[in-house]
């Protein structure tokens, strides 16, 4: 049975259909990239999986679990973790801080008014290990408003991952950054997916970094999906390559 | 350490004040403590939720009336008769979370403000109970439990009143120090990454509002057993608006900005008030001036040098309306 199954997933915005009829799956321990070009329905598909959109049509089954509808706390708390393509942290704290929150959402104390000393001890211990997987221990003490962009980034990455979740949906993961911000993005990211073994649902521009970290893609084009394979066989099939692959010619 | 120590310090002057101030002066004191505990309530709500409350008399004047009506008609001893009174507003406080957590920014201030509003008109529309304009007089101070009458005269009562501040203080900061009140910080800087966290926001700002409705209750409570009396003007937006002021020019998201900023009006307010009748203009002012050249506070002024950086903008993201 696989982790993640989207069947026959459609959502429409007045005349235009983002995303139409769209069926993927993902096996537990996979990476799966999904790719195309502007305005080919992946951020839509994100926002219909973690239930931000509701869907016109379709279903959204988490681990044998319909979760179509569900509100978005909901979603997340069982075990969807994910990063914004605006990289959403909470400026104003901390890194640290930011990624104790997030590992505090899991857990059954959260709700402590007074004292609690144990829970915060506890997601502060998650957190530092976050940090440490994204490398990010020596900015733990320094604001998120005052890290560089590529740090937010992975800094919002260590957030999702301190949620320890079942499954990682990462969003454009690299825009906006310098190339060097980039290569090194992709090496600590690549290092922490070798090490753990998370299944993780990515959407990317950037073709170099999809084929670096992904098993599986799947590329939508105009809200359908048009190619879904292994990358190589995605880089051999034409209509992806004219899609998007190729550009123009 | 030292924190601790200049806290300590700061209750001490407070204890032996009684002993250096004449009688009459007690009353501005206590008066400015009451204030300084209703601003304290507003700033759960607005220095940690960013939920500008415009309506947080509703919660002074559901206090004061509780416990008028709960002294006067019951006659229970006086702090039990306080603690009801929390307990009624916190309850009535409920479902008016529910409906102003609805929305966030100005609608939920227009909300807060509406329902402050209309219990205003409700104290004219059951006159029978509330008194209409005239209000509830003659709240007396019933003595007990234990029969414990310390709290009867002025100087008990400044002791009772700086007793619940001093309780109520310690028990706000240790909710924004808990898993709760970091909880609170995200919807502050984000509440849609909250969300996206796995934290039914709404649910958690429910809880805020009733939470500062009981404290702003305690305030409002104190102050009708000690005024003698409870009015309409309690209800009254003005009072919303002070109180929002002071949290502001004291330092929001500090918890004792705000009351120095409730305890700094209130001086302020009786001694200008005695010189010249244009206080409210420099009331205004001094506002303006805060809002202008010192957005951080007393209390940021006060500590600036050990905190860099605080004027840092606040959130910088978008965030958007909670999806409950």
């Amino acid at each position: 049975m696989p982790l993640l199954e989207c069947k026959g997933l459609v959502r429409r915005f007045g005349a235009l259909v983002a995303v139409d009829a769209v069926d993927m799956s993902l096996e537990a321990g996979r990476i799966r990239a999904v790719i195309g070009p502007n305005g080919a329905g992946k951020s839509t598909m994100f926002n219909l999986i973690t239930s931000v959109l509701k869907p016109s049509a379709g279903e959204v089954i988490f681990a044998g679990e319909n979760i179509t509808g569900l509100p978005v706390h909901a979603v997340a708390l069982k075990g969807i973790a994910r990063t914004f393509q605006l990289c959403h942290v909470f400026p104003a704290l901390t890194a640290r801080e930011n990624v104790r929150i997030a590992a505090q959402a899991r857990e059954h104390q959260r709700w402590r008014f007074i004292g609690g000393r144990h829970v915060v001890t506890r997601s502060a211990a998650a957190a530092d290990e976050a940090l440490e997987h994204l490398r990010l221990t020596r900015l733990a003490n320094v604001r998120a408003a005052l890290l560089s962009h590529g740090d937010q980034r992975l800094l919002e990455v260590a957030m999702a991952i301190a949620q320890k979740p079942r499954l990682l949906m990462l969003d454009e993961p690299t825009q906006g950054l310098s190339l060097e911000e980039t290569d090194r993005t992709v090496e600590v990211l690549k290092s922490m997916l070798g090490a753990g073994n998370l299944s993780v649902l990515l959407v990317e521009h950037d073709m170099e970094v999809v084929f670096k970290l992904a098993h599986d893609i799947t590329v939508l084009h105009r809200g359908r999906v048009i190619a879904d394979g292994s990358p190589a066989a995605v880089k051999a099939n034409t209509a992806a390559r004219s899609a998007y692959l190729g550009g123009t010619e | 350490m030292s924190r601790n120590v200049s806290f300590a310090l700061t209750v001490g002057i407070c204890m032996l004040l009684p002993f250096m101030v004449p009688q009459y002066s007690l009353t501005v004191l206590i008066e400015a403590l009451i204030f300084g505990l209703f601003a304290m309530s507003l700033d759960l709500l607005v220095g940690y939720c960013r939920l500008y409350s415009f309506g947080h008399a509703a919660a002074y004047g559901l206090g004061a009336y509780s416990a008028a009506l709960i002294l006067t008609r019951l006659l229970l001893p006086l702090p039990i008769g306080i603690v009801l009174a929390v307990l009624v507003t916190t309850l009535v406080a409920i479902p008016i979370a529910w409906i102003c957590t609805r929305s966030t920014g100005v609608s939920f201030a227009m909300l807060t403000l509406a329902f402050a509003q209309l219990g205003y008109a409700m104290l004219f529309r059951f006159r029978d109970i509330t008194g209409g304009s005239d209000g509830i007089v003659g709240i007396p101070r019933p003595p007990g439990p234990l029969g414990m009458t310390w709290f009867q005269g002025k100087t008990g009562y400044y002791y009772l009143v700086l007793g619940c501040l001093i309780g109520s203080y310690l028990l706000c900061r240790a909710i924004v120090r808990s898993p709760f009140g970091a909880v609170l910080a995200g919807i502050r800087e984000n509440e849609a990454k909250t969300i996206a966290l796995g934290y039914n926001t709404r649910a958690y700002k429910i809880a805020t509002v009733v939470l500062a409705h009981g404290f702003g209750a305690l305030a409002g409570a104190l102050y009708a057993a000690f005024a003698g009396f409870a009015s309409p003007e309690l209800f009254f937006w003005l009072v919303s608006g002070r109180v929002l002021i002071m949290v502001v020019v004291g330092g929001a998201g500090t918890l004792i900005g705000p009351i120095l900023g409730g305890v700094f009006f209130v001086f302020l307010e009786h001694e200008l008030s005695e010189i010249t009748d244009l206080w409210p203009l420099i009331f205004g002012s001094v506002f303006m001036t805060f809002v202008m050249f010192a957005p951080q506070g007393i209390w940021g002024i006060l500590t600036r040098r050990s905190n860099p950086g605080a004027e840092l903008p606040g959130a910088g993201n978008e965030t958007s309306d909670a999806a409950a």
